[in-house]
C-alpha cells in the first residue's frame, strides 16, 4: 500500500423523517464535517459522493442535483452508485495516488421521499423475468433465511434476538430512526411481512447524509489528535439471478478476503475489536459474521446466545443498533464506517462500548440476498 | 436477412413526495402573494433567484431575503417545437433565461403573450437583451407556473 | 503522480438502434470484444468499474447487479460510478485511480446504454431541478440552444455565420462516421440539408442533434509492469481533469463556460500541454450538438473566444485540418450517452497506438478524450499519450 489514508472528521443527520429539503440537510452535514475538521470549502481538494437515482427523489442524475450542497463548485469530483462505502474506497484510492492530501465523502439518501424500498429494489430486476415474478430484496432474503435456518438448524428465536439488540442498541444513539426495547417475542408476532421475516426484523426506510472527511498521512496528522487510519478494503459481486446462486456461499468471505489481507489481518475473530455491519434483514447478521470470519459457518446462532455480540460483549456488532435501527438505504455501508470511527475514537457517547477499540470492521450490502458486498477495517 | 425479435412494452411510474425545505416554502408562498424572492449572500453579495438556502461558492448560510424585480432581461430563449415528457404546455413554447434586475444569476421561465404559431415572426419580436415582465396567473396555487410567462415590455 | 498507467485495450459493440440484442447481451459484445482485443480472459481482471447514465433511461435501476454475468464481474471487486452524460469519462478516471493507487494492476472498465428502450428526453427533464427548473428545461437541445446563443451574442458572432459553421460541423462529422465501422448514423448530408432541417428547438435542428443510441464500451487499464508483461502497445494516461458548476442553470456563465475551461486547465498542467492546438494531434470532443462543439474548442484553448466558427469554416479542425477533432463521427453520429465519454477515451487510445483503422489521423501521438454531463454542468477530460 503506497500511503496512508486517514478519517479526520465525520457528520451525519438522524435518521427520522425531516421536512427539511434534501439539498439544505446536504449542505448541513458536509459543513459540519468541515467545521468538525477545521477546514473551508476551500480547503478539500476532491469530492466523492455516493447516491442512487432511484433513491434520490425521482431526480435522475442524482449528483448533478446536489453537486454544489457537497461543496464541490468548481472541483474535481465523481460519484458511486448504490453503495457508499464504495465512495471512501474510491476517496481513499484518489489520496493513494498522492494526487491529493484531502477528501469529502458523503452518501446521500432521504428515505422519506422515496417510494418503498422495496419499490425500488424491485427495479433492479430484469423487466422481463424476475421483475414480472415480483423479485424484491425482501423476497430474496427470505428465500435465504430460510436455507440459512434449514442448513444449520439457527432458529427464528435466534434471529429476532438481533432485532432485539440492535434496536435496544439504537435507544444510545441520537441519529437512529426506530428504536425501542423490545423481546423476542414481540419481534416474532410483529406482522410477517414476508414469511418467515417479520416487520421488526426488517429495515426502515430512513434519511442519511452521512459524510466523511478523509487526508492523507501527513495532512491527517496536522488536522487532528487521533486520525484513524483505512487499514484495508474489499468488495465483491455475485452474478446476477438468484437461481444461479448458493444463497448460503456468497460474496462476503471474497471481499472480507481483499480487506484483511490489505489490513495485515489473519484472525479476524482476534484482531477486530469491534464490527459495524449491515442488516437490513435480521438474520443477516448472524450470516455475515460468519462470512466475516468472526465465528465459524453455522455458529452464529451460539454466537448471539452468548452475548458476545452486546455493546457490553466481548465482540460488540452493532452497537449503533444497525441497519434495523437506521436505513438511509445508500448511506448506510458509509455509515458504518463513521459509526465504527466514532467507536475507536471514543466519540460515541451513550452507545459508547465499554471495551478500548483499536481495530474495527464497516461492512455495507446490497442487491438481492447480499449480491454485492464491501468491507472497511478501520484502526488507529 | 434480420429476424425481427420481440421487445416487451412497459411504462414505470414510481411515487416520490419531495420536501420544499424552510427556504423554498417560503419562496413560493410568495409566488402566491405575487412575489418573487431571492436570497443575498453575505459573503460575495450576490443576489441568488429562486433563493437559497446556502451560497454555492462561498459555502455559507445566505443572509437577507430580497423581493425582486419581476422585470428583467433576456439572455436567452429557446423555441421549443417537440413533444416532451413533463412539457409544461403544448408546444410551441418558449423557455427563457431572464436576468430579473438586481440579481446576479438568470432565472429559467418562459416567454410569451404574443403569437407563436409562425416562427419567423417570433425571431422578429424575440431578441436577446430585450426587457420582459411577469405576467401571473389569477388562480395561483404556490407553483412555478403561478407566473403564467414574461412578457416582452 | 501515482503509479503510471496505460489503456491497453478497447472494445466496442456495432452502436445503433439494437433491438435484436437484450441490454446484457449488448454489453457483453463490447466486453468479448476488449478480451478478444488483448488475449486476456476474465480470470486476469483485478475488478471491474461499469457506468451509465440514470436508471429511468432503460428503467433499471442499480445496473451492475442486472450486468455482472455480462460484465464477467461475479467474484470480482466491483465500482459503479455514474455521473450523467460526463459517466463515460469519470468511469475512466476511477479506473485510473484505481490502478495508480497501486490497488490493482488490471481494471475493466465498461461505460454501457441502450437509449431506445426508454424516452431520452423525458428521462434528461428528471434531471433537471423539480421545483423550478423541470418544466423549462425541453431535454437536452434547449439547454444547449440557450447556451448557444448566449455565446454567440456575447462575441457579437453573427447568427448566419454560426449557422455555417454548425453545419459545416454537422456535414463533415458525417462524412467521418463511414470510417469508423462502430459509428451509429452513416448518411451523406448537405450543408442546405442541415441548414434546412427540421427546427427542434431554435437554432438547433435535426441534423445538429446526436441520435439516440444503443451501445456500449469497454476498455483495460493497466499497470506499468503489466504493459510490460503483457507486451501490448500502450495508451499512456498523460491526464485526468474533472470540474462541476453549480445545479441550477443560470447560476453560473454558460457562455464562458468554466467548468469545461478548469477541467481542461487542469489536464494541460498535469501533462505539460502549453499549446493544445499545437500538441494534441486529435480531440474526442463529446459534441452532441453542433454549436457547442465551438465552445469547447474555444474552453478547451483550441482557440480564442469567439474565434471558433472562422476556424471551424478553414477546416482547422477537420481530419486533415491542424487538429483533427473527432475524427470517429464523434458524439454526433452515436450517443449510447452512459458508454460515450469512454468510447471517447477508446478512440483517442486507438489514435495514439496507431490502431484507429479507417479514421486513423497519421502519427498521432498525443489525444485528448472529453465528455460532458448534466444540465450543462460537469466536464471531465483524459488526455493519452504514445509515451509515458
Amino acid at each position: 500500500m503506497s500511503k496512508r489514508v486517514g478519517i479526520v472528521a465525520v457528520a451525519q443527520n438522524a435518521g427520522a423523517e425531516s421536512k427539511d429539503n434534501f439539498y439544505d440537510q446536504a449542505y448541513r452535514v458536509t459543513k459540519e464535517v468541515l467545521d468538525k475538521a477545521g477546514l473551508t470549502r476551500d480547503d478539500v481538494e476532491t469530492i466523492i459522493s455516493a447516491s442512487s437515482d432511484i433513491y434520490h427523489g425521482g431526480i435522475s442524475c442524482a449528483n448533478a442535483y446536489y453537486w454544489e450542497t457537497t461543496g464541490a463548485f468548481m472541483k474535481n469530483g465523481s460519484r458511486q452508485d448504490g453503495e457508499s462505502l464504495f465512495a471512501l474506497f474510491y476517496g481513499a484510492m484518489r489520496i493513494m495516488t498522492g494526487r491529493y492530501d484531502t477528501a469529502l465523502v458523503i452518501g446521500l439518501c432521504k428515505g422519506s421521499e422515496n417510494p418503498p424500498n422495496d419499490t425500488c429494489t424491485l427495479m433492479y430486476s430484469d423487466p422481463f423475468y424476475l421483475r414480472n415474478v415480483g423479485l424484491t430484496e425482501t423476497m430474496a432474503a427470505a428465500f435465504q433465511m430460510r436455507a440459512y435456518m434449514e442448513k444449520y438448524g439457527i432458529t427464528e428465536e435466534q434471529c429476532a434476538k438481533v432485532a432485539v439488540k440492535n434496536l435496544g442498541n439504537a435507544l444510545g444513539n441520537p441519529y437512529a430512526h426506530r428504536k425501542g426495547r423490545y423481546t423476542v417475542e414481540e419481534v416474532l408476532q410483529s406482522p410477517r411481512i414476508s414469511d418467515p421475516l417479520t416487520e421488526l426484523q426488517c429495515a426502515p426506510q430512513s434519511e442519511g447524509m452521512v459524510a466523511a472527511l478523509l487526508a492523507s498521512e501527513e495532512k491527517a496528522k496536522k488536522l487532528s489528535r487521533k486520525p484513524v487510519w483505512i487499514k484495508g478494503f474489499g468488495s465483491s459481486i455475485d452474478a446476477y439471478d438468484i437461481g444461479d446462486r448458493d444463497l448460503l456461499d456468497g460474496q462476503l468471505k471474497n471481499a472480507a478476503a481483499r480487506a484483511y489481507r490489505m489490513a495485515g489481518i489473519k484472525e479476524p475473530a482476534k484482531e477486530i475489536d469491534l464490527a459495524e455491519i449491515s442488516e437490513p434483514y435480521a438474520f443477516q447478521e448472524l450470516m455475515w459474521c460468519e462470512d466475516l470470519g468472526l465465528c465459524r459457518a453455522g455458529e452464529a446462532g451460539k454466537l448471539i446466545d452468548s452475548g458476545k455480540t452486546e455493546r457490553t460483549g466481548e465482540l460488540p456488532v452493532n452497537p449503533s443498533g444497525g441497519v434495523l435501527a437506521n436505513n438511509p438505504y445508500v448511506s448506510r455501508g458509509l455509515q458504518r464506517a463513521v459509526e465504527a470511527y466514532l467507536q475507536i475514537t471514543g466519540q460515541a457517547g451513550e452507545r459508547q462500548v465499554e471495551k478500548k477499540v483499536k481495530t474495527a470492521l464497516a461492512h455495507g450490502t446490497h442487491g438481492f440476498a447480499g449480491q454485492c458486498h464491501a468491507v472497511a477495517i478501520l484502526g488507529l | 436477412m434480420t429476424k425481427e425479435y420481440k421487445t416487451i412494452k412497459t411504462e414505470l411510474r414510481l411515487p416520490y413526495e419531495l420536501a420544499y425545505g424552510a427556504t423554498w416554502t417560503r419562496f413560493f408562498e410568495g409566488m402566491k402573494e405575487k412575489k418573487i424572492y431571492g436570497t443575498k449572500c453575505p459573503k460575495c453579495g450576490r443576489v441568488l433567484v429562486p433563493a437559497r438556502s446556502f451560497c454555492p461558492r462561498c459555502f455559507v448560510d445566505m443572509g437577507e431575503w430580497i423581493e425582486v424585480s419581476q422585470e428583467g432581461k433576456l439572455v436567452a430563449w429557446c423555441y421549443t417545437n417537440y413533444r416532451y415528457f413533463g412539457m409544461p404546455t403544448e408546444p410551441p413554447f418558449i423557455g427563457a433565461q431572464i436576468n430579473l434586475d438586481g440579481t446576479d444569476v438568470n432565472f429559467l421561465h418562459l416567454i410569451g403573450g404574443f403569437d407563436l404559431s409562425n416562427f419567423d415572426e417570433v425571431r422578429k419580436i424575440v431578441k436577446n437583451g430585450m426587457k420582459v415582465r411577469a405576467e401571473w396567473k389569477d388562480d395561483r396555487n404556490a407553483h412555478i407556473m403561478d407566473i403564467r410567462y414574461f412578457k416582452p415590455l | 503522480m501515482g503509479r503510471p498507467v496505460a489503456i491497453i485495450g478497447v472494445g466496442q459493440t456495432y452502436h445503433g438502434k439494437r433491438m435484436d440484442v437484450s441490454y446484457p447481451e449488448l454489453v457483453r459484445e463490447a466486453v468479448m470484444a476488449v478480451f478478444k482485443d488483448t488475449g486476456l480472459s476474465p480470470e486476469d481482471i483485478d475488478g471491474v468499474v461499469s457506468g451509465t447514465m440514470p436508471s429511468m433511461m432503460e428503467g433499471i435501476a442499480l445496473t451492475h447487479f442486472y450486468l455482472a454475468d455480462a460484465m464477467q464481474s461475479a467474484g470480482k471487486p466491483i465500482m459503479k460510478t455514474e455521473t450523467c452524460g460526463s459517466t463515460g469519462v469519470s468511469i475512466a478516471h476511477t479506473a485510473y485511480y484505481w490502478v495508480a493507487s497501486g490497488l490493482a494492476d488490471l481494471i475493466l472498465a465498461v461505460g454501457h446504454e441502450k437509449m431506445n428502450e426508454g424516452d431520452s428526453q423525458a428521462t434528461m427533464t428528471t434531471v433537471a431541478e423539480p421545483f423550478y427548473q423541470r418544466y423549462f428545461i425541453s431535454g437536452a437541445p434547449g439547454v444547449f440552444s440557450m447556451q448557444s446563443q448566449m455565446w454567440s451574442v456575447r462575441y457579437g458572432i453573427s447568427e448566419e455565420k454560426v449557422r455555417d459553421a454548425a453545419a459545416f460541423i454537422s456535414v463533415t462529422h458525417h462524412e467521418d462516421a463511414f470510417d469508423n465501422p462502430y459509428a451509429h448514423i452513416k448518411m451523406k448530408v448537405s450543408m442546405d440539408d442541415v441548414k434546412n432541417a427540421r427546427i427542434i428547438t431554435y437554432p438547433v435542428r435535426l441534423l445538429d442533434v446526436c441520435p439516440n443510441s444503443d451501445g456500449a464500451c469497454a476498455v483495460i487499464f493497466a499497470s506499468e509492469e503489466m504493459v510490460k508483461k503483457l507486451n501490448r502497445k500502450p495508451a499512456w494516461v498523460k491526464a485526468v481533469g474533472y470540474r462541476g458548476d453549480e445545479y441550477f442553470f443560470g447560476d453560473s456563465d454558460k457562455a464562458v463556460w468554466e467548468s469545461a475551461a478548469q477541467a481542461a486547465k487542469e489536464a494541460y498542467n498535469q501533462a505539460g500541454i502549453k499549446n493544445p492546438r499545437k500538441e494534441l494531434d486529435v480531440a474526442e470532443v463529446y459534441n452532441p450538438f453542433t454549436f457547442q462543439e465551438m465552445l469547447f474548442y474555444e474552453c478547451f484553448g483550441f482557440c480564442g473566444p469567439g474565434e471558433a466558427p472562422d476556424l471551424v469554416l478553414k477546416g482547422t479542425f477537420t481530419r486533415n485540418g491542424e487538429l483533427a477533432c473527432d475524427p470517429s463521427g464523434g458524439t454526433l453520429c452515436t450517443n449510447p450517452i452512459g458508454a460515450t465519454g469512454l468510447i471517447r477515451v477508446a478512440e483517442a487510445a486507438l489514435q495514439v497506438t496507431g490502431r484507429a483503422g479507417a479514421h486513423q489521423i497519421p502519427g498521432a501521438k498525443l489525444a485528448l478524450a472529453h465528455a460532458m454531463g448534466g444540465v450543462d454542468q460537469f466536464n471531465g477530460i483524459m488526455i493519452l499519450g504514445s509515451k509515458l
